[in-house]
């Protein structure tokens, strides 16, 4: 055959092509509990952006009942100022989300930043890095953030500020290890051998072939971060008063357990199926990013025998 | 002749799958007598693999499924239930496989891995198991056996390790040794030695022995009989003699073609074969071979397919599974045969004299 | 920056020094070995290329031969510095590769290029075969606005339809992929290309396809190869010249009919005779000189000669003399081995682990 001329023999040999993340997308969505996750996600979303209109009440109108049981009027029943919960929970979810949003945004960016340069460069300026991530790393997350809080005062976005601090270490480790593992795959090499630059290398060729660990982690940390913020919103160091919050919420509701439940049963169960939530769907990703999950499904589509 | 050790009759094997049952193995069948050594040459994808595995029915079922008969010692091995099978596998028929780091497990001591099959089959005490250990590892020319036993699978080089798998392979005194690219991961030199190990082994133990390769100099060195595979069917059979010297089978005439030739005067083009091999959830209905075959590709070709047929004036058993078969001319210039440069001077050479001179 | 190199070489062979493209001489590259401890502290070295030279001249190719380990690869990636060697240089078209500053070795890349063994391994996953090739394109700025083109006209080159630049690797059989590989080693126009082990992942019928395109693309561009293979038969048939190794070390340098008619030094000897032919008659005639003992670890080579521990003609001077390459049946026929005369330096003897007798030890 000549070389000069394509043949019948440059067929690829996987008929259906695909990308790779609609190939993803569905393998995520097969997972039943994935897609559960993911629909609860959607309505989250939703509450978040439509929370008010959607909401029978304000979240701050008084003058109902104190401490009025669900009710057809107040599903949720009210809260020790009249407020209705149900509308408070779902104004709730924005801060929520917002919440995770932010301090994961913060720690994503610090983080895999971080882990690439420490990954890459290796040496000592890694040792150096990765020390500092795990004396941050060593303590525990609340006390961390209550630290951060006590020097910057509470309010929302210092806590924001706080998890995103708190997180940066665990982005910076699992972007290492697997910069680590990516650097020395064949094709960088062959990168670098046509004259690529570090940084073309590290953004187009690195980044890329780490992203699924990464997508997996933001997902867990995302629901990390909001029971964070409920926890430091129950202390009191967090979100602050008047704004309706699950943590805050819960934290109002725990003193009148015995009186009225529902004020902190409806808010728990919010942040329970949020974090469940956003946990079916980490680990939905994880199994649909796997390489090896993939290959097995490429291998069912390729036919057998080695 | 005698009755043969293992006969296999029309084997199947079909795998379900997402885009559809991929039949890999198409009616395979053959007969391997004691003592000699039966190659199944093809390349990755023909089914020379799974179409051994499925002997003892080594692979996952379901997906796997198997059809056909396979005879053993007086027995059907297919119909067999799952307990009746391990006592013949590694017992009464033995396997090595390619890679002999990853079928060795490396948290066991080599000795432990060798006196399992001898104590569980064989019903051997420990120390017996471990006697024999040692007379086996010295056997497969591991010096300092009794030593050895207690080291790890990493503390071997890999062909010393591949001389484990074979001891194992050979610990119950197997009738049929499967060695599934048993040397393929291995440098020449090592190689060199494991096929003369097998040969010698051969020898004094009369085994039976499937060599399964791609590589056809390992062949052309070890084999009595060769089946070339393609696309899961056998498509050529013959003596060894037969098969290098006239090639009947496009396919067959194709190898040979594109091996390049050690001592060759005037390399030129080696010969191709265009395209790839068919996809085996969506065979083509005719000849499989025929979408990539230059020889010739003609209606019949195209839509019926051929039955494996004795090969016109060749030797005893040569079998050919085409209508049409590549013409002398042709297959003379392609077999091996015509190319292979004049004996390597390499061995058995007087070295120069101050070599002989030296101080040994 | 640039050193135009008339240093003497021993190693090198006499002749044609004004076409010569790639100058090799005495390249080390010893990895550290760290021990264990807090400290780390560094115990030993790896002699991955202990003195290697050789000369590459324009428009052949040298076939760089050898079992695993002996160095072969890490030389190959030694000569464009993606490996660091430790010593020695390497001299391309009259430039010290190791003299030059980072964006100087970046624009010597267009130059020089590389075909990796693994064809599945060296191209990134998430990237269309078509961005791997412009990629190449892009680095080095070349065909700004007809970068598309280009690429079409490379895939074409190495037989590939121009319509599936868009597909995916995993999408391609290991052949096709391999191609795509030899596209995007063409498309910085490189002089030489170093070809590592480019066959050994492929199916037999698709080697002879990948050699066949190699060889045409040669005649076609005036490349020059440096092709790395454990395959002695591959090697003669792509190769004008054959460079042995063995344990980081060039053993014998001879033109592609010398080293199989006039095999010299004993390794190549017994590496010629373990190689299986594929014609019966002559296999079973065959005696085959069958190495004893292991392959000594690179951290600790036997004094000497480096084959000494294997070698079925080990005579006196052997452990003491360190032998250079030296003539042995012609000036371009060079040879690593005392059989051809004592010639080399004098070291210190030592009993070696690995040395015959106490062999195999774990």
């Amino acid at each position: 055959m000549s070389a000069t001329e394509a043949t019948a023999d440059d067929r690829p040999v996987v008929d259906e092509h695909r990308s790779q993340w609609r190939q993803t997308w569905s393998i995520l969505v097969s997972n039943r509990m994935a897609l559960f996750g993911l629909v609860v996600l959607g309505l989250l979303v939703v509450a978040a952006l439509l929370g008010e209109l959607l909401a029978p009440h304000g979240a701050n109108a008084q003058g109902f009942e104190f401490y009025a049981a669900p009710s057809l009027d107040h599903p949720f029943g009210t809260d020790n100022l009249g407020r209705d919960v149900f509308s408070r929970v779902l104004i709730g979810a924005r801060t929520s989300l917002q919440v995770g949003a932010v301090s994961v945004g913060i720690s994503l960016v610090a983080g895999t930043l971080l882990g690439l340069v420490a990954g890459y460069r290796g040496g000592w300026l890694d040792a150096v890095l990765m020390r500092s991530m795990d004396v941050l790393f060593a303590f525990p997350i609340v006390l961390l953030a209550i630290a951060i809080v006590a020097v910057l005062g509470p309010s929302i976005t210092n806590a924001m500020i706080a998890i995103g601090v708190a997180f940066t270490p665990i982005f910076a480790r699992v972007v290492r290890g697997s910069v680590l593992s990516v650097r020395e795959e064949v094709f960088v090499r062959a990168v670098r051998s046509l004259g690529a630059s570090d940084v073309r290398i590290v953004l187009r060729h690195i980044l890329p072939n780490v992203a699924a660990p990464i997508i997996v982690q933001t997902s867990l940390s995302f629901a990390f971060a909001i029971l964070t913020e409920a926890a430091l919103s129950f202390l009191g160091v967090g979100v602050q008063p008047p704004t309706p919050a699950w943590g805050l919420m819960l934290q109002e509701g725990r003193g009148v357990i015995d009186l009225a439940w529902w004020m902190g049963l409806f808010p728990g169960l919010a942040i329970f199926l949020t974090v469940m939530a956003f946990n079916v769907v980490g680990d939905g990703l994880r199994d649909a990013l796997d390489p090896k999950q993939r290959s097995i499904i490429e291998s069912r589509g390729q036919g057998v025998d080695a | 002749m005698s009755d043969p050790v293992l006969s296999v009759r029309d084997l199947h094997v079909r795998f379900g799958s997402k885009r559809g049952v991929a039949h890999v193995v198409r009616g395979v069948s053959y007969d391997l007598h004691a003592g000699e050594t039966l190659a199944l040459v093809g390349e990755s994808g023909s089914g020379k693999s799974v179409s051994t595995l499925a002997l003892t029915k080594l692979i996952p079922m379901p997906p796997g499924r198997i059809d056909g008969e396979v005879h053993f010692g007086g027995r059907e091995l297919v119909a067999m239930s799952e307990a009746e099978l391990r006592s013949i596998r590694g017992n009464d028929i033995g396997f090595v496989f390619q890679d002999p780091m990853t079928s060795l497990n490396p948290v066991h001591p080599i000795g432990r891995q060798l006196t399992e099959g001898m104590r569980h089959h064989l019903g051997l005490s420990a120390s017996a198991a471990r006697d024999r250990a040692v007379e086996l590892l010295s056997l497969v020319g591991i010096p300092d056996a009794a030593n050895r036993l207690d080291a790890y699978p990493h503390q071997f080089s890999g062909g010393m390790r591949q001389r484990v798998v074979i001891a194992i392979g050979l610990s119950c005194e197997p009738k049929v040794l499967i060695a599934d690219e048993a040397t393929t991961a291995l440098d020449v030199t090592t190689q060199a030695q494991i096929v003369d190990l097998v040969e010698r082994l051969q020898e004094e133990l009369g085994l039976a022995v499937v060599w399964i390769t791609h590589d056809l100099g390992v062949v052309a060195g070890i084999a009595d009989r060769v089946m070339v595979m393609y696309a899961g069917e056998i498509v050529e059979e013959a003596d060894v003699d037969d098969l290098y010297g006239s090639p009947r089978h496009p396919y067959t005439v194709g190898l040979l073609g594109s091996l390049p030739v050690l001592g060759a005067d005037e390399p030129g083009e080696l010969t191709t074969i265009h395209g790839l091999p068919p996809d085996p959830t969506a065979m083509p209905p005719g000849c499989a071979f025929h979408p990539r075959c230059e020889f010739r590709d003609d209606d019949r070709c195209r839509d019926e397919h051929p039955p494996l047929r004795d090969a016109d004036d060749a030797g005893d058993g040569h079998r050919v599974r085409s209508f049409y078969e590549v013409p002398a001319d042709v297959r003379e210039a392609a077999s091996t045969s015509s190319q292979v440069a004049e004996a390597p001077p390499n061995a058995g050479d007087p070295l120069p004299a101050e070599a002989s001179e030296g101080d040994r | 920056m640039s050193a135009v190199t008339n240093a003497t070489d021993p190693g090198a062979a006499g002749s044609g020094r004004d076409d010569v493209l790639v100058d090799v001489q005495d390249l080390q590259v010893h990895f550290p070995v760290h021990g264990n401890g807090v400290l780390r502290r560094r115990v030993g070295s790896v002699k991955a290329v202990d003195g290697v030279s050789f000369q590459v001249r324009r428009g052949e190719t040298l076939g760089l031969v050898g079992e695993s380990g002996c160095g072969k690869t890490t030389t190959g990636l030694a000569l464009l510095r993606l490996v660091e060697p430790t010593g020695g240089r390497v001299v391309f078209d009259g430039t010290d590769v190791g003299s030059l500053g980072r964006g100087e070795l970046r624009s010597l890349r267009r130059r020089m290029a590389m075909i990796f063994q693994d064809p599945y391994a060296s191209l990134d996953p998430r990237m269309s075969i078509g961005a791997s090739v412009e990629e190449a394109l892009r680095i080095h700025g070349l065909h700004g606005d007809r970068r598309d083109q280009r690429v079409a006209e490379l895939l074409e080159t190495v037989g590939l339809n121009p319509d599936y630049a868009s597909r995916y690797p995993h999408e391609f059989s290991g052949g096709q992929r391999q191609r795509v590989g030899i596209a995007r080693a063409l498309a910085v126009e490189p002089d030489f290309i170093v070809c590592d082990e480019p066959i050994a992942a492929l199916d037999v019928s698709i080697q002879a396809q990948v050699m066949n395109l190699l060889r045409e693309l040669q005649r076609e561009l005036d490349l020059t190869y440096l092709f790395i293979a454990h395959d002695l038969a591959a090697v003669q048939h792509i190769s004008d010249r054959i460079a042995v190794m063995y344990l980081g070390r060039i053993v014998e340098v001879a033109d592609r009919r010398a080293v199989y008619d006039e095999p010299s030094h004993p390794y190549t000897r017994a590496l010629l005779s373990a190689i299986p032919v594929p014609h019966p008659g002559r296999e079973r005639g065959r005696q085959r000189i069958l190495l004893h003992g292991e392959l000594p670890t690179p951290q600790d080579p036997p004094s000497g000669c480096n084959f000494r521990t294997r070698c079925p003609e080990v005579f006196e001077p052997c452990d003491r003399v360190d032998p250079t390459l030296q003539a042995c049946t012609g000036e371009e026929h060079r040879c690593a081995c005392h059989l051809y005369g004592v010639e080399g330096v004098e070291v210190e003897p030592s009993h070696h682990p690995d040395a015959r007798g106490v062999a195999g030890r774990p």
